[in-house]
Formats: structure tokens, C-alpha cells, sequence
């Protein structure tokens, strides 16, 4: 009877446990969002508090659970035990080693209690104006030509960046380089920050809860509506690092992606300066400029900025440079050729964080696909695709009968769509 | 008075003369068949009710799981659309939660509980049979939304009149089963109508109904098995000589009562944020979504603890049955349960480590959580010395309160992993915490609950489930589970977020989501055998004895079935663990001299707590309909409380009613003999 | 007195506290938890939003000024003196079930309810008019949900009094159960009498207080710190 019993136990639990150490290999331990990879000292942190849990679930786990093993192996009944008296005295327990495990126990927690503690509050402490390393006018004016870029009133402060959540998009602000909403220079879903200095997040969302999260960069902090969270995160690498909302936040929460990009402080002076510079005009007669007259005669601008071109739209993400960012449509379609990818990753050693350049032939086909499958299409065109983010808000006229907005207004036919897409593509 | 000539005891109450009550109606006592089952206050045949409606939400609810299993197992599915799979993992944790888990619990505590201390009843028996059926009837109205999803899926809907297409988004609730404001909720203002504009649709709405109904049940559920604990106690049943199960039975009954107030506010609140347009939740008048956080885990963590604590109540009476021993340090197992209820309520916050709370309350919250493994390890470290120095029988009850102990142990053990709230801003959110909890409540307590159903089966139907079934359902549970669970530790750690119907390829979490659902699918089939195996044995299953496991407590001293008199006498208790003693010759069970010719008093049958209970069916399907615009559906809401009114006073006016039933009494020892032959 | 009611209810019970005095003190502990819940929130967003709402016209109220502390006053006082003569009632039910004094004393209960709502009716109606709703401030929304609770936990009292009154001349109360019957009663009565001294503290008393109250410094408050 117990043999057949290890035998049977043995047999259910042995390939569970080959399975998942046969599945553990270094590359698993650095996915794309991998929390054990961790690339900046908030990250680090959380991982080395996770790793003492571990060592001391680790001991726990074979003390009591080699005890129990033990204990029901060595106490099985055995043949001849019905001859035996049953053991009818009651068990008061022995209050000498009920009082040894407690305390053990808690002396157990206490060891994961010190470091929890610590913690929480370096998390907390975001650098303000005492971490001298982390001030603009520290790092900023050193690199090439970034000087004219921030306001003599923030020299003092560290990085500040304002992340919005909205359904199902990341808006990201840089208010001490005049990058906001309302100044019409938002950026949408690819966080760029620089390398190696501290930034202060301030959290915000405009409708439901969500959760901005960077795995390899800091734990998530939540973004709730009527309140303002903050959190401090530094990246130690540059690279492409991938974050996702947190949070279930409705029908396309799958779908909230967002980027980080961490650049030489040098490369981010100069991305700060590209996100000033308004969009260029197309060629007049080309199929770019059919597109943008599309892009207000379709009422795409009532809710999308494009800098230089439209200024009405506070709404939607804003599209100024939508072609030079990696991805779209909340970073969930890739722009960059997934064969090119592979091959970049590989030739960095299996680091995530390295990335293909933007591939314009995909940009181009996702740009229709999104477009294309937001319910704009005329009907006349082909099936429109499956929604590529159900209940987005290009549906939005739909959903809420906004007066003024109908169907034949904003409905594109396949040639009117491959203009639009030709428009969005010089928007670099 | 009319019930006099019910004075005359007779031996079956199909003997009894049809006469009419105070309200002129006459009681339903010699009903057989199915209207028998609708009209029953027998608390054994409550508690098979409630079994048997659990088994099937839990076939339900596993089903939803399966569907959930299949749309992630490989990347970029479109095995179901974005918004179905959000109303799969909805309706699969508030399924599982509160129509599997909770019922099950409850199909125990009915059938237990009485005999376990040595009643005939509970406390208040016609509100027993109105909690089941309040439970059931809120089962529906959640379910119902099934029914009107899927009628406009299929487009049925478009006849009607009321239907606008343009409005509706979700019929059945998509917004998980915690339900965070103010995506459940409202933004903007109200307008004429006193609707502010909605992030979801009417399954919110079903959602919210159902809850309150199946609260209500839970509530007076509760109030009932804390009066029949305290108060119905056979002679000599000391608080601290009641079995653990019925202890942990009377913890979890003060866990709701106490919890489920702070829902019920919070629903109550939602509700008027949805259908009135008032600002509790709404950020743009005000409102505070964190609030809804407060209130849900105020209740949510205590629920947790509503789920688990019955299941520690069964493993601690099977281990010491199959050990041979008795339960190991009683008094520090029963106090340890009271300080896990009591710590329950303390903790709340470590489900918002990641909403902004400042580290003060941070670090409350996260020591207070760390705090509470302490009384859980005890438990374990008891049930260890239950199990140390006795005969361990590997019977398939055994077995699965060992997996229990084991897979209870694991989620525990990350349980203390994101107790750390540095380490838990990486987890929360991701599959490390439905690897956890998984871990906890169906690696815990769905084992702990099979367990109990194998032990206690032969009991209530008198027939013995197949051994060698029940191993092989077993094995299949525990691997199935472990396949589907452990590797979620893995890929929550590798930045898999929960509740996301669907990843892209490249993101390393293919191979093991992949395996996840192998393991789903293997651990469903583990579960339908198991409870297949069950419903065959009630019904074909081979006879056995009263007393198959060698029983420690009072209810393995009855005949099984149990006849519906419960004790043909009162026992009389002298120890702990009375039957057990009783056959082993340390202390014999003596019984008073009630029963026998002179009858012992049973309650009278009722069909008013099924029409109080179709009162809350009524309101409960009236108000999300209303809620659409169907015509008239506000006034099926007042028809559904005038018939609640109605149910109830009429249940008032007929009086407890009731009979004297003789007993068979074997012709026994007088307390005082017995005594002297000890 | 039922022969039946008689078996039900003369078994001793391990406590020597009747099932059904037990199960009403354990729904009061539950209710306990339910106002508890209720006058929280209430006192949360009052900390959050200190100086009123805004009425239809977008005008900033004040709720000192709104509230008319005479008139609820009155109806508390009204409430209090009910659950006096609940105590009566009670008191006499067990002297041997001295229905007359029970049903004059039960009138009273009744009659004092019926205006302690009917104050409430009005105060809402008042409010109302003077442009305090359930929409337009997060003040209204806890206002009425908690006060509007209460009021129903009146309403179901007064009710449930009605019935019981109604039912004492079917000559069925009586003895020990009819006693018990009208004891509970008159538990659940105090218990809403109770809770509504709380809430009268918390959420009008409490506006009279501190500097901008009628025995603060006298100045205005100060608009515009609403977060």
C-alpha cells in the first residue's frame, strides 16, 4: 500500500519538478519583461528583498515540508497495527515547542522584515533637489548643446516626468522642457529617459485606475483617478525596455503597452530638441498631402495633434512624431521587422534591450491595419480586419453618438486610408 | 391553539393529520419527492442542496477557467474576443468564490455542524432553507447575465423594442470580480435621467444585484450556525471540547458577519453611483476610487479567511482520523484560528501596496501581513505532530488533506514572498499572484474540500465512494494543478501581467503558459471524475458501515444515512473527541432519556422562505433589466420586494409550527448506570 | 400560548440566552459594521471636502447654513423619548404580558417614529429645494445614503412595530415567546436610536464645530480648499 503510494506520488510530482528545471536556462531569467534582470536600482532592490523571501521560504520549505515527508513515512500504518490498542490519551500539544516555533517563526520574519522596511522607504524617497548628481543643471548642460532647452527655475530639480493613463494609452509629459499637453508636445506610449540619472514620475489618470510598470526598471504604481501617485525610477543600461499597464482597465487592458527608451544624456538632449520641431510640410500634390487634408477633412485632427499642422486635438495621442517611435497603437503593434529584431537581440547577446530600427514597409501596414480596423473603413472596402483594440475610442462617435459626427464622415475608402498612412509616414 | 393535536407523537411525519396553521394554510410536512427538497428545514438535506448547487458552479466556474486556459495558450489567440475573456475571468473568480467555495463551505456547516455537537437542529431552521435559497436564486441573477450576453451575441435581442446596440457593451459583468471603481462605476455628470455615463455595461449591474443577494444568504446563514454553535450544544459540549471544525465553522461565521457589512455598503454605494448618479466613486465630482479599494479588501481579505478557515476545520478532523491520534495541541489550533479570523481584518491594505498609500501604512500593512503567518504556520506545525506518532492510513480522504497540507504550505510560502511590499510592487498584478492564490484556494482549499467530501460522504448518503477512483481523481487534481499553477510563479516573475486576454510571441512566456494549460485541462478532468465518482456513489455506490474510518466525533455515532431526528437520544459529553473515546473504552457515551415514545420535537416544514427567497429573484433580475430599459422592469423590482414582504410575514404568522416524532430507541443504559459501569 | 412555540422555545440553550435574542444581537454587531462603513465614508470625504458642495446655480453652500439644527434636534430628542417608551413596552410585556399598557406604550413608539420620518422627509425635501442632490456633491451622496439608511431602518422599526401592535389583539402575544418577541423588537428599536445619536454627531453636530462652526471665530470659511 505506501509503496504503491510513493510510487503513485513519485510518479505525479518527478516530471513536474524535471519539467521546470529543465525549462530554467539563463535566457528565460531575461525575457523582455523579465523582473529578474533588473537594470536600475529601484528594480534591484525589489529583486534583491524577493531573493532574501526566497533563501527564507527556501529553508522553511525544507524543514517543514522534509518534516512532513518524514513524518508520513515514518508513521504509516504498518500490518498489525489493528491489533494494537488504539491511542485514546488526548493531545494537549507540548506547549515548550509550540512557543520555540513561534518564536522561531517570528524570528524568521524579522529577517525579511529589516530589509522590507528599507525598502519601502527608499522606494518612497524620490530625489529631490538633494541627490546633486541628479540635477538638470548638473548633467544637462554638459551634454552638446542641451542648454536652451530647460527653464532657469528648474536648474536645481531633478527630471520630472508626468505619465497620464488613459484608456488604453500612456501619455507622457516633460514639463520642464515645455513638453505637455496643453503646450500641444505630448508623447505618446514611448517613454524616453536618460541613462544612468534619477527621474521623478508623477502618476495621473484621466479615467480609470491603471498601473505603469517597466519590470526591469521599478516595480508598478498605480494611476489613480483623483489623486497623484509618484514614484522615482533610474535606468542603468540604455536600451528598449518594454512596460505594460498593471491594472485591469477594461475591454483592450491586454492591449496598454508602452516603451522605455533609455539614451546617452548626450542622444536624449537631442531627442528633446527633435520633439520641439514642428511636423514638415508634404510635397503639394503628393500622396502624403492628400492624406493630410484627409486627416481634417476625416475629423482625425478634432482629437490628434500634429504640431505645425493641427493644433485642436488634446483628446487622442498626439502624432507630431508618431513615425519615428518603434511601435503603435499603444505599443502593441511592433514597428520594427520581427526577423531583424530576433537578430538584433541575438547579436546582443540575448539582451532584450537591443533593438531593430524602425522597418517603414511594416510601419506602413500596421498604420492601415489600426486605421483600417477601427471602424472607419467605408463599405465598400474589404472586410475590415478584427479590431485591433476593441472599444478604442476612433469608435468613440460611435459609442456615444457625438452630434455632429457620423458614419459618412469619417469612413475612409482603401485608396483615402493608404493617403492617410502616406501622411502619418513623413511624420517623423 | 391549532397545533394541539400535533402534541401526539408519531413515529414518521407522514403520519401526521393534515391540519391547517395560524395562517389557514397547511404545513408541507408530508410532502415527498421534489416538492419535499423545496420545502425542506432539515439541515442534512440543506447541506446536499447546497452541495449539490456547489459541485455544479464549481463545474461551471471550472469550465469559464478552461475557456480563460485556452484563449492563453498560445500567444496572439483569438480563440474569444477581448471583452468575453474579461467576463470569463470575471464570472470565473465570483463563480468560484461565492457560488463554489463559499456553498461548499456551507453544505458542511449544514450537515455538520448539528451533529457534530450533538443537536437535532439548527438554531432557526426555516431560516436556513431561506439562505439556501437565496442563495440559489442570487447563483441565477449573476448567472443570468450569462443568458443575456449570450442573447446578444447571437443578435436574439435586436426584436426587442428597448434594445439600443449602440449602449450596450457588456451583459454579462466584465470588470473582475473585485470590481475597482471607477471602471465599474461612473465618470462625468449625471444627466436628466440622474445616469452618469459608464465605463461598463448592465453585467456591472447583475454583478452588484447578485453580490447583495448572495451576501444576504451568507449573512443570515451566519447569524444562524453562530446561534446553533452557542447555543444548541449537547450537555457537557464545552466550547473547548467542540470538534475543530465547527469551531473554525463559528470563526468563519463571525468573519461574515462582520466582513460582509463593509460589501454590502460598498455595493449599496456603487449601485446609487450607476443607477442615480451619486459621486461615492466618480473622480470627476470628487469621488474617491480608493474608497471602493478600502471597502472591497475590508471585506475581500476577511474572505479569504471565509474560504480557507472552513477548509482548515475538515483537515484538522481527517488527520487525526487517519493518524489515529488526536488533533495535536487542540487549544493553540482552535486559538490560532481565532487570531488568523481576528489578523484577517488587519491586513486589508496589502492588496494596495501599489495605489500610493505613503510608507507608513506600507510598512503597517506589510508587517501586519507577515505577522499572520505566524498563527498559519502554527497550524501547520500542529497538524505535523497530529501526523507524528500515529498510524497514517493513505486513504483517499488522507490523501488529499496531506496535497492540502502541501499545496497550502507552497501558497503560503509565497504568500510571505509579497508581504514584502517592495518585492510585491513587482508581483502584484502579474501571474505570481494567481500562482499564489491559486495555491492557497485550490491547491488548498478545493483539496481540503474534496477531502472532506470523501471522508463525510459515506456518512450522508451511507455508501462509500470508489477508492481506487478517488486516488486516481486525486493524482490527476494534484498534478493537474501544480502543471497549470507552479509555472505562473515563473511567468509572473517574468513580467506576465493578470487579467490580459491575450501577449504577443517574444516575450518568453509561450512554452509555459502552453504547459499551464495542459495542466488546466488535465486538472479539470481530475475534478470532474472526482465529483463523477461522488454523484455515482450517491446514487449506485456500494453500501457501507455507520463508522467506515474508525470516527473521532459524534456524528460517526449515528446510523448513515442520518434519519432525520438526528439522535434518537441526547448524548451526554464527557471529553473531547466523545465517540471516539466511547469505542476505545476511555470514556463511554452516555445519553439522556429524551426520545423514544415520547418524541423528540421537529420543525415543520415551509414553503414561506422560498417565496421570501423569490422576492430577492424577482428584484434581483427587475433591477439590471430596468437598468437596460426594459419596460416595466422597475415594477418587477417592487413585485420582487412586496413578495419578499409578503414571504416574510406570512413565515412570521405561521409560527415555528412543529411535532413530536418518536425515536427508536434501543433500550440503553440510564446516565446514572452508565456512569457506574464506567 | 402555542403548545408548539412551547417545545420550540423552552429547551434550555447552552447559553441561557434565547436563539432569538442571540441571532438579533449578532445582527446588530453586523449592523454595527454596516454604519460603521457608512458614517466612515461620510467622515472620510468631510475631511477630504471640508466646506460644502456647489448647487445648481454654482453657487458655493455652506451645510452649517443649510442644516436646521432646531428641527433635527427636535427629532432626535423625539427618537430618544421612543426608545423610552420601547423600554416601557418591553417592561411590560414581561410583567406578565400586560398588553394594554404594551399597546399604549407601542402607539407611542409608533406615533414617535412616524414623526422622526416625517422630519426627515421634510429635512430632505428642504434640502433638496435649497439644491443639495445625491449628484451634484460627493457631500449629498454620503448626506443621503447614510441618513436615507437610517430612515429605512426607522421605517422597517416602525413597520415591524405596527404589525406587532396589530398582532396583540389576536391574543397570540403573549408569555414568555410574545414577550421575547417584542424584546427584540425593541433591541433592533434602540439600536437604530443608538446609531442615529451618532450619526446626529457626526454629521450635523460636527459642522458646528471648530472655526467655522456657530462657536468658531466667527469668519467666513474659506472657499476654494476643497482638495
Amino acid at each position: 500500500m505506501m509503496s504503491r503510494f510513493i510510487a503513485r506520488v513519485g510518479l505525479l510530482v518527478l516530471p513536474v519538478i524535471a519539467l521546470l528545471t529543465a525549462g530554467c536556462s539563463e535566457a528565460d531569467l531575461k525575457v523582455r519583461q523579465s523582473t529578474f534582470d533588473a537594470k536600475g536600482p529601484v528594480a534591484r532592490m525589489q529583486y534583491d528583498i524577493f531573493m532574501d523571501s526566497v533563501y527564507l521560504v527556501t529553508v522553511l520549505f525544507a524543514i517543514v515540508g522534509g518534516l512532513l515527508v518524514y513524518a508520513v513515512i515514518r508513521f504509516r500504518a504498518r500490518p498489525g497495527d489493528e491489533n494494537k490498542p488504539a491511542i485514546v490519551e488526548d493531545g494537549h500539544g507540548n506547549p515548550v515547542t509550540e512557543i520555540l516555533l513561534i518564536v522561531a517563526s517570528i524570528g524568521a520574519l524579522v529577517f525579511l522584515a529589516i530589509p522590507t522596511l528599507k525598502g519601502i522607504w527608499y522606494q518612497d524617497d524620490v530625489p529631490e533637489d538633494r541627490v546633486p548628481a541628479g540635477r538638470l543643471s548638473v548633467w544637462y548642460p554638459r551634454v552638446e548643446g542641451g542648454v536652451e532647452n530647460y527653464a532657469e527655475a528648474v536648474k536645481d530639480q531633478v527630471l520630472e516626468i508626468d505619465v497620464v493613463g488613459k484608456q488604453w494609452w500612456f501619455r507622457f509629459e516633460y514639463p520642464q522642457f515645455g513638453l505637455t499637453n496643453d503646450g500641444r508636445r505630448s508623447v505618446p506610449n514611448e517613454l524616453v529617459i536618460p541613462k544612468g540619472v534619477p527621474v521623478r514620475i508623477n502618476l495621473r489618470s484621466e479615467d480609470v485606475i491603471h498601473s505603469f510598470w517597466i519590470p526591469k526598471v521599478a516595480g508598478k504604481v498605480d494611476l489613480m483617478p483623483g489623486r497623484r501617485n509618484r514614484m522615482w525610477i533610474q535606468a542603468d543600461e540604455t536600451g528598449h525596455y518594454y512596460g505594460q499597464c498593471a491594472e485591469f482597465c477594461g475591454d483592450s487592458h491586454a492591449y496598454m503597452l508602452f516603451r522605455c527608451e533609455v539614451l546617452e544624456p548626450a542622444d536624449f538632449a537631442r531627442w528633446v530638441r527633435a520633439q520641439k520641431q514642428d511636423a514638415p510640410e508634404p510635397p503639394a500634390g503628393s500622396k502624403a498631402a492628400e492624406g493630410k487634408a484627409l486627416f481634417a477633412a476625416k475629423t482625425c485632427a478634432m482629437c490628434h495633434n500634429v504640431s505645425g499642422h493641427f493644433g485642436a486635438g488634446a483628446f487622442g495621442p498626439d502624432l507630431t512624431h508618431v513615425a519615428s517611435r518603434k511601435s503603435l497603437a499603444g505599443a502593441w503593434l511592433d514597428n520594427r521587422n520581427p526577423e531583424a529584431q530576433r537578430a538584433a537581440e541575438a547579436a546582443a547577446g540575448g539582451n532584450t534591450e537591443a533593438s531593430a530600427p524602425v522597418d517603414r514597409a511594416v510601419q506602413k501596414a500596421n498604420l492601415i491595419r489600426w486605421i483600417g480596423s477601427s471602424g472607419v473603413l467605408h463599405a465598400e472596402a474589404a472586410e475590415p480586419t478584427r479590431d485591433v483594440k476593441p472599444g478604442n475610442r476612433m469608435h468613440y462617435y460611435k459609442m456615444f453618438n457625438v452630434a455632429g459626427l457620423n458614419e459618412t464622415k469619417t469612413k475612409l475608402t482603401p485608396s483615402e486610408l493608404d493617403a492617410l498612412a502616406e501622411y502619418l509616414l513623413t511624420l517623423k | 391553539m391549532s397545533h394541539d393535536h400535533h402534541h401526539a407523537p408519531v413515529a414518521s411525519r407522514y403520519d401526521l393529520a393534515p391540519e391547517r396553521s395560524d395562517i389557514g394554510l397547511i404545513r408541507p410536512d408530508r410532502f415527498t419527492g421534489w416538492r419535499d427538497w423545496l420545502t425542506t428545514v432539515d439541515h442534512k438535506k440543506i447541506g446536499v442542496l447546497y452541495g449539490a448547487f456547489a459541485m455544479f458552479f464549481f463545474l461551471v466556474g471550472g469550465v469559464e477557467a478552461l475557456g480563460i486556459r485556452t484563449q492563453l495558450s498560445r500567444p496572439d489567440n483569438d480563440f474569444i474576443t477581448a471583452r468575453m475573456y474579461n467576463q470569463l475571468f470575471t464570472m470565473h473568480g465570483t463563480t468560484m468564490i461565492f457560488l463554489g467555495v463559499m456553498p461548499l463551505s456551507a453544505a458542511f456547516f449544514n450537515f455538520l455542524v448539528p451533529l457534530q455537537i450533538g443537536a437535532r437542529d439548527v438554531a432557526f431552521p426555516r431560516l436556513n432553507a431561506f439562505s439556501l435559497w437565496t442563495f440559489v436564486f442570487g447563483a441565477f441573477v449573476l448567472n443570468a447575465s450569462w443568458l443575456f450576453e449570450f442573447a446578444h451575441l447571437s443578435g436574439w435581442l435586436k426584436s426587442f423594442g428597448w434594445y439600443n446596440a449602440l449602449v450596450y457593451t457588456d451583459f454579462a459583468p466584465a470588470n473582475g470580480w473585485f470590481s475597482y471603481a471607477p471602471l465599474s462605476g461612473t465618470f462625468g455628470q449625471a444627466d436628466a435621467a440622474l445616469r452618469a455615463p459608464r465605463f461598463t455595461g448592465v453585467g456591472t449591474d447583475f454583478w452588484i444585484i447578485g453580490i447583495q443577494i448572495l451576501g444576504i444568504a451568507s449573512l443570515a446563514a451566519s447569524f444562524n450556525f453562530i446561534c446553533t454553535i452557542l447555543n444548541m450544544r449537547a450537555k457537557g459540549m464545552t466550547m473547548m471540547r467542540l470538534p475543530v471544525f465547527t469551531w473554525m465553522t463559528l470563526v468563519t461565521s463571525f468573519l461574515i458577519i462582520l466582513a460582509f457589512p463593509a460589501i454590502t455598503v460598498a455595493l449599496i454605494q456603487l449601485m446609487f453611483d450607476r443607477q442615480f448618479g451619486a459621486n461615492f466613486f466618480n473622480p470627476s465630482a470628487g469621488g474617491q476610487p480608493v474608497l471602493w479599494q478600502h471597502l472591497f479588501w475590508i471585506f475581500g481579505h476577511p474572505e479569504v479567511y471565509i474560504l480557507v478557515l472552513p477548509a482548515m476545520g475538515i483537515v484538522s478532523e481527517v488527520l487525526p482520523t487517519f493518524s489515529g491520534k488526536s488533533l495535536f495541541g487542540y487549544p493553540i489550533i482552535v486559538f490560532s484560528g481565532a487570531v488568523i479570523g481576528f489578523l484577517g481584518f488587519a491586513v486589508w491594505s496589502h492588496h494596495m501596496f501599489t495605489t500610493g498609500l505613503g510608507p507608513v501604512p506600507t510598512a503597517a500593512f506589510s508587517l501586519l501581513t507577515m505577522a499572520i503567518a505566524v498563527p498559519t504556520g502554527v497550524k501547520i506545525f500542529n497538524w505535523l505532530g497530529t501526523i507524528w506518532g500515529g498510524r497514517v492510513r493513505f486513504t483517499p480522504p488522507m490523501v488529499l488533506s496531506l496535497g492540502f497540507i502541501w499545496m497550502f504550505m507552497c501558497g503560503g510560502f509565497s504568500g510571505i514572498m509579497h508581504s514584502s511590499a517592495p518585492a510585491d510592487s513587482q508581483q502584484q498584478d502579474s501571474y505570481f499572484v494567481i500562482a499564489h492564490f491559486h495555491y492557497v484556494l485550490l491547491g488548498g482549499v478545493l483539496l481540503g474540500l474534496m477531502s472532506g467530501l470523501y471522508f463525510w460522504f459515506p456518512k450522508i448518503f451511507g455508501r462509500m465512494p470508489k477508492a481506487s477512483v478517488a486516488y486516481w481523481a486525486s493524482g490527476l487534481v494534484i498534478l493537474g494543478f501544480n502543471l497549470a499553477f507552479g509555472p505562473m510563479h515563473y511567468l509572473g516573475l517574468a513580467g506576465q501581467p493578470r487579467r490580459t486576454h491575450t501577449y504577443h510571441a517574444g516575450f518568453g512566456w509561450e512554452t509555459w503558459n502552453y504547459v499551464a494549460t495542459i495542466g488546466a485541462f488535465i486538472l479539470g478532468i481530475g475534478v470532474f471524475i472526482a465529483f463523477a465518482n461522488l454523484v455515482w456513489t450517491a446514487f449506485r455506490g456500494e453500501k457501507c458501515s455507520s463508522d467506515p474510518w474508525d470516527g473521532r466525533t459524534l456524528e460517526w455515532s449515528l446510523p448513515s444515512p442520518v434519519p432525520e431526528y438526528n439522535f434518537a437520544r441526547s448524548p451526554v459529553i464527557a471529553c473531547r473527541d466523545a465517540f471516539f473515546a466511547h469505542k476505545h473504552g476511555a470514556h463511554r457515551l452516555v445519553y439522556e432519556q429524551d426520545g423514544g415514545e415520547a418524541g423528540v420535537h421537529m420543525p415543520s416544514q415551509s414553503w414561506m422562505p422560498l417565496l421570501a427567497s423569490c422576492g430577492f429573484l424577482l428584484a434581483g433580475l427587475g433591477m439590471p433589466m430596468s437598468a437596460m430599459g426594459v419596460p416595466h422592469a422597475g415594477w418587477v423590482v417592487i413585485a420582487g420586494l412586496g413578495v419578499l414582504f409578503l414571504g416574510i410575514w406570512l413565515w412570521a404568522l405561521e409560527g415555528p409550527g412543529g411535532y413530536m416524532l418518536k425515536t427508536p430507541v434501543a433500550p440503553a443504559p440510564a446516565p446514572a448506570e452508565a456512569a457506574a459501569s464506567r | 400560548m402555542s403548545h408548539s412555540a412551547a417545545h420550540a422555545h423552552e429547551a434550555p440553550t447552552s447559553t441561557g440566552i434565547d436563539h432569538k435574542k442571540l441571532i438579533m444581537w449578532l445582527f446588530l454587531a453586523s449592523d454595527c459594521m454596516f454604519f460603521g462603513t457608512l458614517i466612515s465614508t461620510h467622515l472620510l470625504y468631510r475631511k477630504l471636502y471640508p466646506t460644502g458642495f456647489t448647487d445648481a446655480e454654482g453657487h458655493q453652500q455652506f451645510v452649517q447654513k443649510l442644516f436646521d439644527i432646531e428641527l433635527t434636534s427636535f427629532s432626535t430628542f423625539i427618537l430618544l423619548m421612543s426608545s423610552f417608551l420601547m423600554a416601557l413596552a418591553v417592561s411590560a410585556m414581561h410583567k406578565g404580558g400586560q398588553l394594554k399598557s404594551f399597546r399604549r406604550n407601542v402607539l407611542g413608539v409608533i406615533v414617535f417614529g412616524l414623526i422622526f420620518l416625517g422630519c426627515q422627509v421634510y429635512e430632505f425635501t428642504h434640502f433638496y429645494h435649497q439644491g443639495l442632490t445625491v449628484q451634484n456633491s460627493v457631500f449629498g451622496s454620503t448626506f443621503y445614503v447614510l441618513t436615507g439608511t437610517h430612515g429605512t431602518h426607522v421605517a422597517i422599526g416602525v413597520l415591524w412595530l405596527v404589525l406587532l401592535y396589530f398582532y396583540s389583539f389576536t391574543g397570540k402575544l403573549g408569555g414568555h415567546v410574545g414577550a421575547l418577541d417584542v424584546e427584540v423588537a425593541g433591541l433592533y428599536w434602540h439600536f437604530v436610536d443608538i446609531v442615529w445619536i451618532i450619526i446626529f454627531t457626526a454629521v450635523y453636530l460636527v459642522e458646528y464645530l471648530g472655526p467655522d462652526g456657530i462657536w468658531g471665530n466667527g469668519l467666513p470659511p474659506v472657499p476654494g480648499v476643497t482638495r
